[in-house]
């Protein structure tokens, strides 16, 4: 494990409990996006998980995301689930090489750069905004 | 290995019904029953797909519940839970128990209701499906179905330049091909122009890309070896492949790859010993029109990139090389969610017996099934072929 980020670590409930979703929450609704680096396989990820999705190693080391990237694919959604308002954005943005899915404010196209502008919250659990 | 077979076949019209989850299954169990020749007492057990019934009719512990409405109550029953891609799961360990020895007739089958007849409207019924995409890490975006596979063909589109109206053509097939299957949904014939003209859902999808709210159920009867020359008809399972992909979608390898696909179809085709060249026709999980293109990639039938061009070509039309859909697929036949894999089974099982008519594949001997769940998170591949 490298050396911890004091930026990280004053979400986390303790240096051993990892990034658990509560954490991930409160860092998201003071627009900080948490995730997760394997030591083992190098990938990177915006959803925290207990192992890493790709390899399966255990040694995940909690991370502080960019909060700018780029658009790898998106679609408008135009009948939207109930609690949303449609047309909404809907995108996969990849930032350093972590990817998430996220909301985004106003129709955009592969390759654009975005910036986290907010949080969308329904039924507490929040969700990163993109503009 | 000694190799499941399915002796009887049922299923109901797709569409809207005004009928309980247990009268559904009954319309599609009772034909599947009496097509094998079986009865209570000749039935080792009951499998059972449904994926919504807890969430959208408070009805759950379904088992017991629709082996009492056909008359089978005291057998073992089990019920299963994979998204879109139900009752296949349930088929498949309908078809594991029959070749390892618990069982030597099973009854299988899904049953679901997701039209207004369940008192749902779309925002609802949109929401109660996204129930199967990440709950922290996808649904909080306001994802829906048809963004999920918005997201995965709008990348396909911009890595291999797949079109529009290549999506349109495939709605234009299946629409086609749903017009000579008395229990499709949707019977009526579509072209290019009305599909572009349709209204947006999610981009690139028009409505006209997308399979419709559905209700029904389907079921087969599945038999060991031992059992299965006792019947008329079997129709052979020779292979079957289960896998299941990273959720979120975000953390995926590669977002065009349908990775769950691609392993299932390489057990499955393993196991039966045969390729993709040898499968005469096949019904995939064309829950949206991208998705069949994305499928018929995954599954080895065109290289990547080649599915779009493949479709605009005519080359899975019913009298093209590889008939994909002919039973009008979920996109016309209509997509029942926990009734969709085992729909796909009787279809597979009444071409390969030479049943259904003017949607008839020539010389069907072979055929494939590919049923998808969730943000493509699991997909079943079934290989079944005549019986030589």
């Amino acid at each position: 494990m490298s050396e911890s980020d004091p930026a990280v670590d004053r979400f986390l409930e303790g240096s051993d409990a990892g990034l658990t979703h509560t954490a991930w929450k409160r860092a998201l609704r003071e627009d900080v996006l948490l995730g997760e680096a394997c030591a083992d396989c190098g990938h990177r990820s915006g959803a925290p998980r207990a192992a890493c999705v790709r390899c399966g190693s255990r040694e995940l080391e909690p991370i502080a995301l960019p909060t700018s990237g780029e658009v790898i694919t998106e679609t408008t959604i135009a009948v939207p689930p109930e609690g949303f308002d449609g047309p909404h954005t809907v995108a996969i943005v990849e930032l350093d090489a972590a990817r998430i899915m996220a909301g985004v404010e106003e129709s955009v196209d592969i390759g654009d750069s975005v910036e986290l502008v907010g949080v969308l919250e329904r039924d507490d659990e929040p969700g990163p905004l993109f503009g | 290995m000694p190799r499941a077979s399915v002796v009887g076949a049922g299923m109901t019209e797709f569409g809207p019904h005004d009928k309980t989850l247990s009268e559904l299954f009954a319309e599609a169990a009772l034909p599947a029953m009496a097509d094998a020749g079986v009865e209570r007492g000749d039935v080792d057990a009951l499998f059972v797909g449904n994926t919504l019934g807890g969430t959208t009719e408070n009805d759950t512990h379904l088992g017991p519940k629709l082996a009492s409405h056909v008359g089978l109550a005291g057998v073992p029953t089990q019920r299963f839970e994979d998204a879109c891609a139900t009752s296949s799961n349930a088929f498949k360990h309908a078809v594991r128990a029959v070749e390892s020895g618990p069982h030597d007739v099973v009854l299988v089958g899904g049953v679901e209701r997701c039209t207004p007849e369940t008192g749902l409207d779309t925002p609802e019924m949109t929401k109660a499906f996204v129930s199967a995409a990440d709950r922290q890490y996808e649904q909080p975006a306001g994802i829906t179905f048809p963004g999920v596979f918005g997201l995965l063909t709008k990348r396909h589109m911009h890595e291999y330049g797949t079109t529009e109206e290549q999506l349109a053509r495939v709605a234009v097939k299946n629409h086609a091909n749903g017009t000579l299957n008395p229990r499709a949904h949707f019977g009526k014939e579509t072209d290019v122009e009305s599909v572009l003209d349709s209204p947006l859902v999610a981009d690139p999808f028009r409505l006209m890309d997308c399979c419709p709210f559905s209700d029904g159920a389907s079921a087969v009867v599945v038999a060991s070896e031992a059992f299965a020359d006792s019947f008329d008809a079997p129709v052979d399972v020779t292979g079957i492949g289960h896998a299941t992909d990273i959720v979120p979608i975000a953390d995926k390898e590669r977002l065009t790859a349908t990775h769950s696909a691609r392993e299932a179809a390489s057990q499955a085709y393993e196991e039966a010993e045969i390729g993709a060249d040898d499968v005469d026709f096949c019904e995939l999980h064309d829950c949206f029109t991208g998705a069949e293109v994305l499928a018929t990639e995954a599954l080895g039938f065109f290289a990547d990139g080649e599915g779009g061009p493949a479709a605009e070509a005519g080359r899975t039309e019913l009298d093209g090389e590889i008939p994909i859909n002919p039973s009008g697929g979920l996109k016309a036949k209509g997509h029942p969610i926990g009734a969709t894999g085992t729909a796909q089974i009787v279809e597979l099982t009444e071409q390969i017996r030479g049943e259904v008519g003017s949607r008839q594949v020539p010389e069907a001997t072979t055929g494939l099934a590919h049923n998808l769940g969730g943000d493509t998170a699991t997909t079943l591949v079934t290989v079944m072929e005549a019986r030589t």
